[in-house]
């Protein structure tokens, strides 16, 4: 029995191991660079059409880009600088609405929706399962014999 | 003239549909084939009425008839003539009469298809669909968008030409067509669904009569998405292909319905079970197409006010009402007929795979559409504004991706009805193991980001596993019919093209994954300013700023930097992104220029043009592995192609003292089942 599943149980502690490996926190600091990608590719530009304003090369792009540069080396910590730009602009400044308020629908819905469907097919296997299986009387032999021979 | 031309033709359109849907509601109604004959005939005048109209159209773009407010608004006499053509998609009015048009053209291949088939019901029922949809398209353009309104008062001197972003690349030319011929054809499917449900032959009948026509309406939306993409790569100059656009999204949505129906029709034809679900499927891939052209054209995606300012909104979003009504109208009503016998006897079957792939493409339409929408809904139900970009939808659909990754390298090898522990072992170690090691490989040289380390672990398992089957397919071919490696295999592929076909487009959505981990994980971005002579180095490239030229033409004038691309001392040639101004705008239109490799493009654009004291902003982005999009999209186009091909079955070749095939034990032999 063992012998049988050893190959499955090393390949999923090879897999599991890499997992946690690239899960594990990184050590060393963030580039400011990065971090500022990380945080402006979560705001909306505001003068173009869905665009980030990490992907935008609008001048309003780039003046907030620097900004945040200029707050991340100031110390301001990521919910900081959202805020200001929420308070600024507005709550759709966001690309990724918050969780609280509206917003947790469009996060909450999909995952509902997704574990309901899994649900679904989890209770029509086990019902499948529970129902005998269909068996072939001679009757049907004979009808499937027919047909074969006439083709 | 050309506007009367074409008004005639839009009128001829909807007079010919008309009464086409009432013979063949007539002929069905008595019973009566002559009336159904002449319904079945008007099918073609309503094609030659879409040829009418199309062509009155192309005539008063090349002829630049300003007389015509479309004509005017999207066609200028200094527009070159490949964007004067193109000018036929380039807004709203004239799109309708190019998706007529292709619409048309579906109906008529599908009752000439059909036509020794008319006393059947289900074809005069798909035909009376069918033809119902153009009469509304047709009617849709008499009234609310006529492309052939003419301008108030005199015509003007010159038209103001199409949009700068529509007149700027040669692929304006391919992605819209590609994308409506796609778009468009789910409507045959769509016609004989709802005719399976009226005539109550919900079998596998319709499956069989459409699965070409949804093959080809899928193969051409996705060439059309890959385009799209390709066209926003190459033209608008952010350096990426996919922004999550609520118009993008559009295109998205019916191909993600429509591809968890081409997988879940083989559950049927094989089982002859998920008859409800399939026929689900294939109305909400057509009223996700109603719905996309909705979102996209009525202008609500800006604004939930905006949309009400034309008629156009409303006339989309009462059809789709009123089909999504008759779709579940029709399906309540056959509920009790429609349940199939059957069961799926394991989880671990392609079956049961099957089921788990349609659960993750639907929940990933769910995804896409709630993410499209709920910025719409949040303002039209609280008055506020919301927005749902990238960052969400990059959240959300990359598990279920990874997910979906992981079942096309699983269950191609999954037998039907049940899998033994030995035919797992034997069919998935290698691969599975294949796909470990590289994700090791992956950690320890390439990369820690988790979603890449999965992507590139289930893509090699996705195509050892591919390889595995294929060979094993064409080996046990070359030992029955004593032939050569390419015979075997162009028989192979010949014998079940479905299965191999898929493949093809299974290798394609590989490339295609692969290449979206990797721009995930590798690349670099920066803006430098460059004074002439200057250069930066960017992850090994060298770019040097030579100097800057100007060109005017009457379409638009471009300010193009020459850079000078070099890595490791060796001359990559000099590439010249661009900057347009056109004579109908104020906004500038940049055009990146890009370095294509196998491995690393390197992107160019200009941010902000030299100033007075020459300096220059160029935007110098490295991204990795793009090309294998275009490419995996080539791969899916391709295997389509293979997979609507005809089966050829091996003659039976009884030969005293031949090698019999080894007889299968399992269920079903390797390379039998799609």
């Amino acid at each position: 029995m063992l012998r049988r599943w050893l190959p499955w149980i090393v390949l999923a502690v090879l897999v599991v191991g890499a997992l946690a490996y690239s899960a594990w926190p990184r050590s060393g600091d963030e580039s400011v660079a990065a971090h500022t990608r990380r945080i402006a590719s979560d705001l909306r530009c505001i003068d173009c059409e869905s665009l980030s304003v990490a992907d935008s090369a609008t001048s309003s792009a780039r003046a907030t880009r620097a900004d945040i540069a200029v707050r991340i080396r100031h110390g301001e910590s990521d919910a900081e600088i959202r805020q200001v730009y929420v308070d600024r602009y507005g709550e759709s400044v966001l690309l990724k609405p918050s969780s609280n308020g509206l917003g947790i629908l469009v996060w909450a819905l999909p995952i509902a929706a997704l574990l309901i469907g899994a649900g679904g097919i989890v209770l029509a296997l086990r019902r499948w399962q529970r129902q005998p299986r269909l068996v072939a009387s001679t009757a049907d032999e004979e009808l499937v014999a027919e047909e074969r021979a006439r083709s | 003239m050309r506007a009367a031309l074409g008004i005639l033709g839009i009128a001829l359109g909807v007079g010919a549909s008309a009464v086409g849907v009432l013979l063949l509601a007539l002929g069905i109604a008595r019973k009566d084939v002559e009336l159904v004959r002449a319904g079945r005939r008007c099918v073609f005048v309503v094609l030659a009425a879409a040829v009418i109209a199309v062509g009155a159209m192309e005539w008063a773009l090349l002829t630049h008839d300003f007389s015509i407010k479309y004509v005017a608004d999207n066609n200028a006499r200094s527009t070159p003539v490949l964007f004067t053509i193109t000018g036929l998609w380039a807004a709203l009015e004239g799109s309708i009469l190019l998706w007529v048009l292709i619409l048309a053209g579906y109906i008529a291949f599908t009752a000439r298809r059909f036509r020794s088939r008319l006393e059947d019901p289900m074809v005069a029922w798909a035909l009376l669909v069918a033809l119902s949809v153009a009469l509304f398209f047709f009617v849709f353009m008499a009234v609310a968008a006529n492309p052939f309104k003419l301008v108030d008062g005199t015509a003007p001197i010159d038209g103001r030409g199409p949009n700068p972003l529509l007149q700027n690349h040669p692929l304006m030319a391919f992605h819209p067509p590609m994308l409506y011929l796609g778009y468009v054809g789910f409507t045959i499917p769509f016609a004989f669904a709802v005719a399976a449900l009226i005539t109550g032959r919900f079998g596998e009948g319709w499956l069989a009569d459409t699965r070409r026509t949804t093959l080809v309406a899928w193969g051409f939306l996705t060439v059309g998405i890959i385009l799209g993409a390709w066209w926003s790569y190459e033209v608008l100059g952010w350096g990426g292909y996919w922004g999550w656009d609520p118009v993008e999204n559009a295109s998205l949505l019916p191909w993600l319905t429509g591809t968890a129906f081409i997988h879940s029709v083989i559950v049927q034809e094989r089982r002859g079970m998920l008859r409800v679900w399939n026929l689900s499927l294939v109305l909400a891939t057509f009223c996700l197409t109603i719905l996309g052209t909705f979102l996209t054209r009525s202008g609500v995606v800006n604004s939930v006010h905006a949309f009400t300012q034309s008629s156009i909104g409303p006339w989309l979003l009462t059809f789709l009402g009123v089909v999504v009504v008759i779709c579940l109208a029709l399906i309540a009503w056959r509920a009790d007929k429609l349940h199939a016998p059957g069961r799926i006897d394991s989880p671990v079957s392609r079956e049961a795979a099957f089921l788990a792939n349609n659960l993750l493409f639907t929940g990933l339409a769910f995804v896409v559409l709630l993410g499209t929408v709920f910025p719409l809904v949040a303002e039209a139900v609280r008055g506020n504004q919301l927005s749902v970009g990238e960052p969400y939808f990059a959240r959300m659909t990359t598990p279920i991706g990874l997910g979906l990754l992981f079942l096309m390298a699983v269950a191609p090898a999954l037998p039907w009805r049940a899998a033994s522990g030995d035919v797992l072992r034997r069919r998935l170690l290698v691969p599975a193991y294949s796909g470990a090691v590289v994700m090791l490989v992956t950690l320890v040289f390439l990369t820690r980001t988790l979603a890449t380390v999965l992507a590139f672990g289930l893509a090699t398992f996705a195509i050892v596993a591919i390889f595995r089957e294929t060979t094993l397919a064409v080996r046990s071919r070359r030992t029955a019919d004593h032939a050569g490696w390419l015979k075997a295999f162009t028989g192979t592929v010949r014998g079940n093209p479905r299965r191999y076909g898929g493949f093809l487009v299974h290798i394609g959505v590989v490339c295609i994954a692969v290449a979206l981990a990797s721009a995930g994980s590798f690349g670099a971005r920066q803006e430098v300013r460059l004074r002439r002579g200057d250069s930066v180095v960017v992850s090994g490239y060298k770019v040097k700023y030579v100097g800057t030229r100007t060109e005017r033409s009457a379409q638009k004038t471009s300010v193009s930097a020459d850079l000078a691309l070099s890595k490791g001392g060796k001359s990559l040639g000099t590439y010249a992104p661009a900057v347009s101004t056109f004579p109908n705008s104020n906004s500038a239109i940049g055009t990146p220029s890009v370095r294509t490799g196998l491995l690393e493009d390197v992107y160019l654009t200009i941010v902000s043009s030299p100033n007075a004291t020459g300096r220059i902003t160029v935007g110098i982005a490295v991204n990795s592995m793009t090309l294998w999009i275009w490419l995996g999209g080539g791969l899916m186009a391709l295997g389509t192609i293979v997979a609507i091909g005809p089966t050829v079955r091996r003659r039976l070749q009884v030969r005293a003292g031949a090698p019999q095939p080894p007889v299968p034990t399992e269920p079903v032999p390797e390379g039998a089942g799609v």
